[in-house]
């Protein structure tokens, strides 16, 4: 343990040097792998590019994401809309051996009736 | 950074300085200063501090600290977003995927903004497909750095994955405006410009493709990618005139490439088979070298054109003596016209080239001079392969013998005698074979594997073993080597030996094994997911996704997953007794004589175990050597791995619940294979089991879509009705399931009973016995007392008109009893009866005889050591005298 500790005493006088000349710390890096695959190629992703144009784009995805996440919630509450019964959940996922949330979600999208959510599940 | 519990700055700068420690691998520096801070009492239970201790240990490998502190530290700072990525990062390197994406999103609420943690999370989103959730992240990294190109390429990429071709394209078209230079010849930007190609093919808009393409043409580096592209853009685009030249071009590249010629002749618009084999001919003048020009005519000529080709094609190779040359045209065998025309001109070959060395009498007559010695030798090799082929064995085994007795040191030979006995159904008679090959070049790894896997087609594991490691490395036991370098075919191989000996355990060993180098080849994608984005190689990155998607369709994982659901359905038939249990026989009522065989038998298995175990536990000493090192090796790299528990083959063959484990190795099947029948029949034969009728009609109606007259679907269906009469007198069904099972029901057999279901399909299928067997088990299972009718079903088929595979598998539903109960006169008079048929097949030989056989040759093999070690000691003394002398001159 004393040389252990030694040793620690040993670096730090580096360390201090390193940690001034570089003080930005909060960016954590994880798994040898892809840190080691990283640290070669670290190259083009501060690479900027020029500011004309960006904005009216940025606005442009964005409204079209907003339509599509518009699109999904609808359904999504389309289907939550739907009144379904606990016991015909539990009936599918025990007959058809599935995941409560595959159960439920095709009795959502067949209306509740469970005969043709077994059906579907079959059928698939 | 913020924090609700914000350090004095003293205490910052060390936090801040363990994060470096950290993040440049100094665990044991940050060890020290998490100490420091902790040490204060004021910060003892500072959360993050903690969490960073944990993460630190956690690179020491100390994994359980890990947890106990990270979790400390996040109880006492519950919002702070550092606590939550480090125990999402935790998490991962545990390989918890799920559970670490919760994590990030829960540090995400305290720091929504935060790039490295949206970073780390879209990495484990796309690890685990969430491809929507990959979308809604990549796009808020857009929205906060739209100046970087890394942002664009990551939000382009993920709406190309939800097939959202447009929105890909415009991402990729803006970003591509807005850039302003270009270097010359700038890899990276190559790419993505056929990056961009391939989403606007993939969407079909091929035009737009094709002008985009054209427009960039000289902006790409990869010149072979655009030629080809191009030209299939063009066929697509009925421009095929355009397309000519350049597949043209591409084929004077590599006229190897079989591809290229499709194209071609795509291009051409040509299909009548002559016009083809005159396209090929001038490829054959133009590249007298080239194979594919050569080659593929056989594909498409018939008739007289066919021997016409054939006869040159044949001729060439067997002139230069091309071992693979009956591979290369195995695949027209399977038209019997083109079979027969082969059959024809190889015995042309061989009996000219006996009489006078010409391949005719044409030649003959006409002067020409003679082929050489060895032709005659590659012809007979040929004549034996397609009698093999046809399963000829007799005729086979004849030209064989010819070509041995002309050139006995021939490998391919050897090897194909060996084959020929494997097919006949001998494999202990094919791997002496093979191993006599083996001993002729002990360097060639070729032959090596191929010994190797026909000694594990006869059962001999240890020897298969032993044989491998004369290539795998030294000081590891050739086993763990082989898993190490995931060598599947080998692993499988052992999987279905054992399976056939009956050793469960270590068989669903094997299997597991194979399955954990598929999980192990999902798990390495991880490091692409930065690496491809950064290198911008995004076609290719694309194609690895894909390729994971599918990975377990793989025949590798088919045939493993095959054997292991197999065993497991066989451990839940017949389960094995404890091992206690199993010692004790029920010695009391056994005769003398028969007392003194078992005892002998136990004496003599005793001897065989410890012999093992002495074995095992040197194997077992080698393989914790091996284990350390390779921990210390791994301490170095990946201190991440997380331990993965030893697979116990007694442990495997005695699980709880053998039907979930084969589930767990059918739902990949179902999923990826579903195009094959056997992944269907084997989920009925699991919920037959488990007696789950609705997903039982479900394998069924999969299993009819693939293919409605396979004869194993008959007794499926006749069980799954047996079933469900059984299940309804029991209880009466949910009224739900009731209206499905009743509805499919009528579809599948109408108002028919079992019975006379079962009688009309023996009617419709008397002349396929594989039909007939289904028929006669089901027959059976409708009506015990109808016995000795579905036996002679089976029985009285006409052998001749079976093949050797068909036999056994009647022959062991007799032996065995399972199909038809206990049948030991009738399966000893139909051994009988397949041992005249398959002669050489070894099922069907008596015991007596076979070990009779088997001392004969161990005698002669002792015989021949002795032999040896009194030549060996001649040589050696000789030798000694030689080198006695040659001192002795030396000194003088």
């Amino acid at each position: 343990m004393a040389d252990a500790e030694h040793e620690v005493n040993g670096t730090e006088v580096e360390d201090d040097e390193q940690d001034n000349s570089q003080k930005k710390s909060d960016v954590k890096r994880h798994d040898g792998g892809a840190a080691d695959l990283e640290r070669v190629t670290d190259y083009a992703e501060e690479k900027e590019i020029s500011a004309a144009n960006i904005s009216s784009a940025v606005e442009q995805f964005g409204n079209q994401r907003n339509k599509e996440n518009e699109l999904r919630v609808a359904k999504e509450k389309e289907l939550q809309k739907v009144q379904v019964k606990k016991e015909d959940i539990e009936l599918i996922m025990n007959e058809l051996l599935v995941s409560k949330a595959q159960a439920e979600k095709v009795l959502r999208e067949q209306s509740g009736d469970v005969v043709a959510a077994l059906e579907a599940i079959i059928s698939n | 950074m913020p924090s609700n519990d914000p350090l004095p700055p003293k205490e910052g700068a060390l936090f801040r300085k363990l994060l470096k420690c950290y993040e440049l691998k100094q665990y044991k520096n940050g060890l020290k200063l998490a100490k420091q801070i902790l040490s204060n009492p004021k910060y003892m239970e500072h959360g993050e501090t903690l969490a960073m201790k944990g993460l630190t240990l956690n690179g020491l490998g100390r994994r359980e600290e890990a947890y106990k502190y990270v979790r400390l530290g996040l109880r006492n700072d519950l919002r702070s977003h550092v606590c939550w990525h480090v125990y999402g990062l935790l998490q991962r390197s545990d390989k918890k995927y799920d559970e670490a994406i919760k994590c990030y999103r829960n540090a995400l609420k305290w720091e929504k903004d935060n790039l490295q943690i949206l970073k780390d999370l879209s990495l484990l989103q796309i690890q685990m497909r969430d491809l929507e959730g990959y979308k809604e992240t990549r796009h808020h990294l857009f929205t906060l750095r739209p100046s970087q190109q890394a942002s664009w390429i990551g939000f382009a990429m993920s709406y190309h994955l939800v097939r959202d071709y447009d929105m890909a394209n415009n991402i990729l078209e803006t970003f591509s405006q807005s850039q302003n230079s270009i270097e010359a010849h700038d890899y990276r930007h190559s790419e993505l410009l056929l990056y961009q190609n391939q989403i606007l093919i993939e969407s079909e808009r091929l035009q737009q493709a094709l002008d985009h393409l054209i427009k960039y043409e000289p902006q790409i580096v990869d010149k072979l990618a655009v030629r080809e592209t191009m030209g299939d853009l063009y066929i697509k685009l009925q421009q095929q005139e355009k397309a000519v030249p350049i597949f043209e071009s591409l084929i004077r590249r590599n006229p190897e490439n079989v591809l290229y010629y499709e194209q071609y002749l795509a291009a051409r618009q040509l299909t009548d088979p002559s016009a083809v084999v005159a396209a090929y001919r001038v490829f054959q003048e133009q590249y007298p070298r080239a194979l594919c020009p050569r080659r593929l005519p056989l594909n498409v000529a018939s008739g007289s054109e066919f021997r016409i080709v054939a006869d040159e094609y044949l001729r060439r190779g067997l002139r230069k003596g091309i071992p693979p040359l009956f591979v290369n045209v195995r695949t027209l065998h399977q038209k019997s016209e083109k079979a027969t025309t082969i059959e024809e001109l190889a015995l042309q070959y061989f009996e000219n080239l006996t009489r006078s060395g010409h391949f005719s009498r044409e030649d003959a007559d006409a002067g020409v001079p003679v082929e050489p010695a060895s032709a005659l030798v590659w012809t007979a090799l040929f004549l034996a392969q397609h009698y093999d082929y046809m399963r000829d064995t007799d005729r086979a085994l004849e030209y064989i013998n010819v070509a041995i007795d002309h050139t006995p040191t021939l490998i391919e030979l050897l090897i194909t005698k060996g084959r020929i006995f494997k097919h006949a159904g001998d494999p202990v008679e094919a791997y002496v074979w093979l191993e006599e090959a083996q001993s002729m070049d002990t360097a060639d790894r070729y032959i090596n594997s191929k010994c190797a896997k026909y000694m594990l087609r006869a059962n001999m594991v240890s020897e298969a073993e032993e044989i491998c490691a004369k290539f795998t490395r030294e000081g590891v036991s050739a086993m763990d080597n082989l898993n190490e370098m995931q060598c599947m075919w080998f692993q499988t191989e052992c999987a279905l030996a054992y399976q056939r000996m009956g050793r469960w355990g270590e068989s669903l060993k094997k299997c597991h094994e194979v399955e954990r180098h598929f999980a192990e080849i999902v798990e390495d994608q991880f490091d692409f997911h930065t690496y491809c984005m950064r290198k911008m190689t995004l076609r290719a990155y694309v194609g690895l996704l894909r390729l994971e998607d599918v990975l377990r369709q793989h025949p590798f994982y088919f045939k493993a997953a095959k054997c292991a659901i197999e065993v497991y359905i066989r451990l839940y038939d017949k389960p094995l007794k404890s091992e206690a249990t199993i010692e004790e026989i029920d010695i009391e009522n056994l005769p003398p004589s028969e007392l003194k065989k078992l005892r002998s038998k136990q004496r003599k298995a005793k001897k065989k175990a410890e012999l093992e175990s002495a074995q095992a536990a040197q194997a077992q000493v080698k393989r914790e050597q091996h284990q350390k090192s390779k921990q210390q090796a791994n301490q170095e790299t990946d201190p991440d791995a997380p331990q993965l528990d030893e697979l116990v083959a007694d442990k495997l063959e005695r699980t709880d619940d053998p039907l979930e484990k084969a589930i767990d190795f059918l739902k990949p099947l179902q999923q990826l294979a579903k195009e094959r029948i056997e992944t269907h029949l084997l989920a009925f034969e699991v919920y037959y089991r488990k007696n789950k009728l609705l997903l039982m009609l479900q394998s069924i109606q999969r299993a009819r879509a693939v293919n409605p007259s396979h004869p194993e679907l008959h007794s499926c269906i006749i069980r799954f009705m047996k079933s469900l009469a059984a299940t309804i007198k029991q209880q009466p069904l949910n009224d739900h399931v009731q209206q499905v099972l009743d509805k499919a029901t009528k579809e599948l057999i109408g108002n028919r009973t079992p019975q006379q279901l079962n009688d009309e399909f023996i009617a419709k299928h008397n002349a396929s016995i594989l039909h007939l067997y289904e028929g006669a088990r089901s027959l059976y299972e409708l009506d015990h007392s109808k016995r000795a009718a579905a036996i002679k079903l089976v029985t009285s088929f006409n052998l001749s008109k079976m093949t050797l595979e068909e036999a056994i598998k009647v022959y062991t539903a007799l032996r065995d009893g399972d199909v038809f109960g206990e049948c030991d006169s009738e399966a000893a008079a139909y051994q009988q009866a397949c041992h005249e048929r398959f002669q050489y097949a070894r099922v069907f030989r008596n015991v007596e005889e076979l070990e009779a056989q088997l001392q004969e040759k161990e005698a002669a093999k002792l015989r021949a050591e002795e032999e040896q070690q009194q030549l060996n000691h001649i040589n050696f003394s000789s030798s000694e005298q030689v080198s006695d002398s040659v001192t002795a001159a030396a000194a003088s």
